[in-house]
């Protein structure tokens, strides 16, 4: 029987192995979205663990567990946001949005990229993150978040315009 | 600074990260505290608890409320010498305001019985047993010199 296995079945010192290893791909998926900000980051990390062994009996190995747990990870850090009610539409000035034709890219120093990433309105950062920083398609993000695929097309447009916007101002 | 280069620097960012504090001690007893009702059964009777709490509270307090009114009128009492019955193995004085007070004082210590069967070991519980129990000593303390 492996950990999975046995923390499914109530083995505390098997989670407690998994969580060893699986918690700091966790934890950087949640502290990048949290804005880098480590004390939300630990509370939501927390409550992904908690999360993860109350659901470990339904765990059917449909995909690899570190999977399974990094993608409850990120819907516990997306309900934070949520619960928070943030909108970075609403946020933004659209003046301050760039044209489709204008490139948003610009290059950056990494501790820049994270300070200017930390200080994006929680949502267009929760996109901005899944999409440019942990790879996810907008279908994926689009269905964690509750939106078309063309409205997380269109956020992450506007997110990086005000990425730009903040990295001007580091 | 094209699509490419710019993903290229942000996908670059995706690295693990340790957190500052190990967060399993947390993890472990939020999964202690999460588990305790549904661990042992005893727990979640005493959440229960307050509810008896009230109910003992209110029946303590009817009975502290009918020994003072008894002891108001002892002096009457005195006068009119009563007899003392049984009624099923307890206790009934035959002057009704006496007997008034022993019912409230044998059902708050019926109440705090079975509220002690829930937390046998409440000092709460215990004192307020005691405090009925002596008012029912008193009583019939009474009722013995008046008769």
């Amino acid at each position: 029987m492996d950990d999975v296995q046995a923390a499914a079945a109530g083995d505390r010192s098997a989670f407690q192995r998994l969580y060893r290893l699986h918690v700091d791909r966790v934890y950087g998926a949640v502290f990048r979205l949290a804005g880098y900000d480590h004390a939300r980051a630990e509370d939501i990390t927390q409550e992904a663990f908690i999360r993860a062994w109350q659901k470990l009996s339904g765990f059917r190995g449909e995909s690899a567990f570190g999977t399974w747990l990094y993608r409850l990870a990120v819907n516990v850090a997306l309900m934070d946001i949520r619960s928070r009610g943030a909108d970075p539409v609403t946020m933004m000035d659209e003046d301050d949005i760039p044209d489709r034709g204008e490139t948003p890219f610009c290059a950056a120093e990494r501790d820049e990229l994270e300070r200017a990433i930390g200080k994006l309105p929680p949502r267009a950062r929760a996109v901005l993150v899944l999409h440019d920083v942990e790879g996810w398609r907008h279908e994926e993000i689009g269905a964690e978040l509750g939106m078309a695929v063309g409205s997380s097309k269109a956020q992450l447009h506007r997110a990086r315009g005000l990425l730009r916007k903040v990295l001007g101002e580091v | 600074m094209n699509e490419f280069e710019w993903l290229r620097q942000t996908r670059a960012l995706r690295e693990p990260v340790s957190p500052r504090r190990d967060l399993w001690s947390g993890i472990d007893a939020a999964l202690d505290a999460a588990e305790a009702p549904t661990a042992a059964p005893a727990p979640r009777r005493l959440l229960r608890q307050p509810q008896n709490w009230l109910i003992a509270a209110s029946f303590v307090g009817l009975s502290l409320f009918a020994g003072s009114l008894a002891v108001h009128l002892r002096d009457r009492t005195l006068d009119n010498a009563t007899a003392v019955s049984t009624d099923a193995g307890r206790w009934r004085p035959n002057d009704p305001r006496l007997a008034g007070a022993a019912v409230e004082l044998d059902a708050a210590n019926m109440e705090l019985r079975q509220a002690m069967e829930q937390a046998p070991n409440s000092p709460a519980l215990q004192r307020l047993l005691y405090r009925t129990q002596k008012q029912q000593s008193q009583l019939r303390q009474m009722e013995h010199q008046a008769g």
